[in-house]
């Protein structure tokens, strides 16, 4: 759909446009209609309504006290006082960093090397990145039972351990405070990567393998071309995938819940865990929803500073 | 050297096959390999889940959930079917997300057509305010949204949770869209402006298709996501009937004992459509456009 | 091509706009009121008795309810672990379900201090035959009865008849008989003790603590304990736990890892001796195996302390907000009835003691064996978290689960768990 260069008349601007080089311009080169602007509104509308509303709510009631029967009376920070005084608040704080780190940096790198493995359409890949992404399809009630049932003490994980050799390793894997938050990352990794997978694939499916064909001519190995040529080219996707999965590890909430609660005695809980804990077992809201705008900060906090690092080098 | 002989394609292939070198098909059969034992590994605690799913009940509270089967009881299937409302959960899931996901994705990529295509004021502000709208932990707006429907008079309707599971999940494929839509050449627009295409047709017919490996991937996962979603439905939903399927499942527990060789089998079943999805549209990534095209 | 160009304010005014029409809405710490009328003379029954046993006892009931009524009672079971975070939303919401299973206790109690709850004061008329106890535990602050009991049922130490005999060992009645018993188990190469108190039901520890506290020091000083007027620091608490210490050695080492169905698992194949649960127990039995299955009160360890048992007791409140009073009553007496009551035992497991006194209780020797047992008991207990609140019971389950782990650690684990209670009762 381009015009040829070669038919350039003189004095025509269109046509010099459509010839310019390739860099995209700061913004797009167009101005909005009515249509477009009517584009962003809408769907900005629906969340409005449907999150930011509520949210602003929700920040309203982390303000006051709220057992979400008695009407609420006005608290001013005293829930914010509060949670830097909570020895749970500061585990959970820790835990919640220690799983950003760990599952963040597992489950990127883990999608991203299955979607290098299996992005060559070759028979049967198929089935190979179905049962990849099959943990993603199963329902938390399934996951729960099946992780619970893999991590009793004479469940198959110490059955292996033991089969190989490495008996002494056997643990009560969710009963232990020592390996309790660690035994749960491995269920959310196994959901997690097939999911981050498939944007990795999405992703690398938009290279232009002439990139890689230039690269092979210049004599460069499998690695180099990794690095100067898809790591570069998925930097566009790496801000998403990498959102995804800050967001995903700050809301990570169903795996350890479903398993352990937090426990045991509250030595695997989450921020995520801890605010759901507070809101509906405790039945204390404000507190509750003051760890969720904690959780809020937090995360947005992270996300944008990459984001605004990964907009400035787009540009 | 041109074969002067035609060959059948089977024929040719084989000679193909035995043409490749050895260093390539031992690279294949390792591939094959690897991505196998890749898969098993993954497979084996859904595996468990299969072979629950096919005890007695008997069984089940009997031996425990470790032991090796000792009975074979398929009728977990239709237990879980009828008796346990995975029928009526599975059409409520589906009621839920087939529109769900449309209007999400048709919603996110007009937003983000419209802020990474055109020069509109605050658009790196409005991305990100979007954004900020998934980073918020769902559980704080539970109560919020429940009262809020009770007030507009929609709770415990599914249209309501259709507008939920659209609002909430918004931000993130707006996010994602505008991200893949970026890399697209601005030649491509500037040609169609030149063909006289208004801005709708652009989006419609150029944008769209383009984004395609991309909508692909969020059309499976944010399906999956609705589908199987837990606490939504619960908070805007009251009536049995309605629930989707992953309150369904869980209202397959008791307070005290579970049966988990029911559960087990209609967690296989609830699974089934979200896998039918995935496949479905996987053959879309692969798809994936040649941009060398423009060129 | 088109040069409108939107400015800045233009855009920051739109939104604005958007604001203000969703602050038009309502807020979500109001109570809301008004709403929809109901339809006819049907109500709904909200129940969390979601196990497939008890949901079709729950449905034949509310079918032969229909059958002998103008009303119409239409049942909607939701799940049991999604029930108790709901309740307040069901409660407060503008259309509320009407009918509610759930238990008497703090629970009840706090939300008829709210005026949620129907006043059934004219139900409990037709009730004179219950026994003082239920009536006592039915009725709010205010001297009105909120609440209907259906059933309830009691906690045994569990074991299996042709093990004990295997062994050669009799039911304990004291303290040092029971740890008699235990070392004897452990001598035979079993577990004598199971617990179950891994992931999901931690609060089974929890009867271990009650069953201590009430045998040393009373039912009062307990209930005021789970009340908050008595402090977890109290050297009456740590003389609970030393005397737990003594029988800890006898505990399944696993015991915290495996959840309490597990354990129940256990007791059925014999890999452990004895176990403290509820009779809610027999659900997870496979069937056949209940007859092998007897149980013994929980040992005494002070003579002169008045026996007290856990009782917890099941029923039924409605909301005050119901829009049908009339039919809601009509239900609830039916439902108090000994025919009704009848029902609901032969359809469920059958380990339930009926409320009413008239009704047939199931004629198994074990239930006239519990049903004896709650008879001789000076007072009756709910459970830690119907007795106090469920923020307290979670409070209890990280003290107790470290307890067990940790017992050297024991006054660290008091004094934290007395200021987490202290924030329970001042958010409560």
């Amino acid at each position: 759909m381009t015009v040829a260069p070669t038919e350039a008349r003189p004095g025509t601007a269109a046509l010099r446009a459509a010839v310019r080089p390739r860099r995209p311009r700061k913004g797009g080169p167009v101005r909005p209609s009515p249509l477009i602007i009517g584009f962003v509104l809408v769907p900005l509308l629906v969340e409005a309504v449907s999150v930011f509303w509520p949210a602003i709510q929700g920040f309203y009631i982390s303000l006051t006290h709220w057992n979400g029967v008695n009407p609420p009376t006005f608290a001013g920070f005293d829930n914010y006082r509060r949670m830097f005084g909570d020895p749970v608040f500061h585990k959970a704080l820790e835990n919640t960093a220690l799983w950003l780190v760990l599952f963040g940096g597992l489950s990127a790198a883990g999608g991203l090397g299955c979607a290098m493995f299996l992005q060559r359409e070759r028979r049967g890949i198929a089935i190979y990145r179905a049962a990849m992404f099959l943990p993603v399809v199963f329902s938390l009630t399934a996951t729960a039972l099946m992780w619970q049932t893999l991590y009793q003490p004479n469940g198959m994980v110490n059955g292996l351990l033991s089969g190989i050799g490495l008996g002494g390793w056997q643990h009560a894997w969710l009963a232990n405070s020592s390996t309790a938050l660690y035994a749960q990352i491995v269920p959310a990794l196994w959901r997690e990567i097939g999911y981050v997978m498939v944007l990795y694939l999405a992703g690398l499916k938009g290279i232009d393998p002439a990139l890689y064909e230039a690269a092979k001519v210049d004599g460069a190995s499998a690695w180099q071309q990794f690095r100067h040529v898809t790591l570069p080219q998925l930097r566009s996707v790496n801000a998403v995938v990498v959102s995804v999965i800050i967001i995903d590890s700050l809301r990570s909430f169903d795996v350890v819940w479903s398993l352990t609660q937090g426990g045991p005695y509250n030595s695997s809980q989450l921020l995520s865990t801890y605010m759901y804990q507070t809101a509906f077992v405790n039945t204390d809201f404000g507190y509750g929803c003051a760890l969720a705008v904690a959780i809020f900060v937090l995360a947005f906090g992270v996300i944008v500073s990459y984001l605004i690092r990964a907009f400035k080098e787009s540009d | 050297m041109a074969a002067t002989v035609p060959q059948s394609p089977a024929a040719a292939r084989a000679r193909a096959v035995a043409r490749r070198p050895l260093g390539k098909r031992l690279r294949t059969i390792g591939f094959h390999t690897g991505a196998s034992a890749l898969s098993l590994l993954w497979f084996l605690p859904i595996a468990l889940i299969l072979v629950i799913s096919f005890r007695s009940t008997d069984d089940v509270l009997g031996n425990g959930l470790n032991a090796l089967p000792h009975s074979f009881a398929p009728g977990n299937y239709s237990s879980a079917w009828s008796g346990g409302g995975m029928q009526q959960a599975l059409i409520n899931s589906a009621i839920v997300s087939i529109p769900a996901v449309a209007l999400t994705l048709l919603l996110a990529s007009m937003a983000a057509y419209a802020l990474s295509r055109y020069r509109i004021p605050l658009r790196r502000t409005l991305i990100l305010v979007m954004l900020g709208g998934n980073l918020l932990p769902p559980q704080i707006l539970l109560v919020p949204v429940a009262k809020l429907s009770q007030v507009l008079g929609l709770y415990d309707s599914l249209p309501v949770l259709i507008a939920v599971e659209v609002g909430f999940g918004l931000g993130f494929y707006v996010f994602v869209l505008q991200g893949f839509m970026r890399t697209i050449p601005d030649e491509i627009q500037q040609a169609a402006l030149l063909d006289g295409a208004g801005a709708f047709q652009i989006y419609w017919r150029i944008i769209l298709p383009l984004t395609r490996p991309a909508l692909a991937a969020l059309c499976a996962l944010s399906f999956t996501w609705v589908f199987n979603d837990l606490l939504w439905p619960i908070t805007v939903l009251v009536t049995q009937s309605k629930m989707p399927v992953t309150p369904a499942l869980l209202g397959l527990q008791g307070q005290y004992v579970s049966y988990w060789n029911v559960i087990a089998a209609g967690s296989v079943i609830a699974a089934i459509p979200t896998v039918a999805v995935f496949l479905r549209f996987q053959r879309h990534f692969i798809a994936g456009l040649n941009l060398g095209a423009v060129k | 091509m088109s040069t409108y160009n939107v400015s800045r304010r233009g855009l920051l005014a739109g939104a604005r706009a958007i604001g203000a029409a969703a602050a038009l809405s309502g807020c979500a710490t109001a109570t809301t009121a008004g709403g929809s009328t109901q339809q006819g003379g049907a109500v709904t029954l909200q129940s969390d008795l979601s196990s497939p046993l008890a949901e079709k006892a729950m449905q034949s009931l509310v079918a032969a309810y229909s059958k002998q009524s103008k009303y119409s009672v239409k049942l909607n079971t939701v799940a049991a672990t999604t029930y108790q975070p709901l309740l307040p939303t069901y409660l407060t919401s503008a259309n509320p379900p009407d009918i509610y299973t759930w238990y008497a206790g703090n629970d009840a109690d706090h939300y008829a201090s709210r005026g949620l709850l129907l006043d059934v004061s004219d139900t409990w008329k037709t009730m004179g035959n219950y026994q003082s106890a239920l009536k006592t535990l039915s009725t709010d602050a205010a001297g009105k009865q909120i609440f209907v009991p259906t059933d309830y049922y009691w906690w045994g130490v569990f074991y299996r008849k042709s093990q004990f005999a295997k062994w050669g060992l009799s039911e304990p009645k004291t303290w040092s008989d029971f740890l008699n018993v235990c070392a004897t188990i452990k001598a035979k190469g079993a577990t004598p003790i199971g617990l179950g108190a891994g992931t999901g039901t931690a609060w089974v520890a929890a009867a271990w603590f009650d069953y201590l506290n009430i045998r040393l020091n009373g039912a009062d000083f307990h209930r005021a304990l789970l009340q908050g007027q008595q402090s977890f620091t109290d050297s009456k608490v740590v003389d609970v736990f030393n005397t737990w210490k003594q029988a800890l050695p006898y505990f399944d080492p696993n015991g915290t890892a495996v959840s309490w169905q597990e354990a129940s698992n256990q007791l059925i194949q014999g890999q452990c001796g004895m176990l403290l649960t509820g009779t809610f127990f027999a659900d997870a039995v496979p069937s056949g195996s209940l007859d092998d299955l007897d149980f013994f009160k929980f040992p005494v360890i002070d003579p002169s302390v008045p026996d007290a048992e856990e009782a917890p007791t099941d029923g039924l409140f409605a909301s005050s907000k119901t829009h049908n009073a009339a039919a809601v009553l009509d239900f609830m007496t039916w439902m108090a009835t000994p025919a009704a009551q009848n029902l609901w035992t032969q359809t469920s497991s059958g380990t339930v003691i009926p409320a009413n006194p008239q009704a047939t209780a199931p004629s198994t020797a074990l239930v006239q064996k519990g049903k004896a047992m709650l008879a001789d008991a000076a007072q009756l207990t709910q459970f830690f978290n119907r007795d106090s609140t469920d923020a307290l019971q979670n409070t209890a389950n990280t003290a107790l689960i470290d307890f067990i782990q940790n017992p050297g650690r024991l006054s660290s684990i008091l004094t934290t768990w007395q200021s987490q209670a202290e924030q329970v009762w001042k958010t409560a």
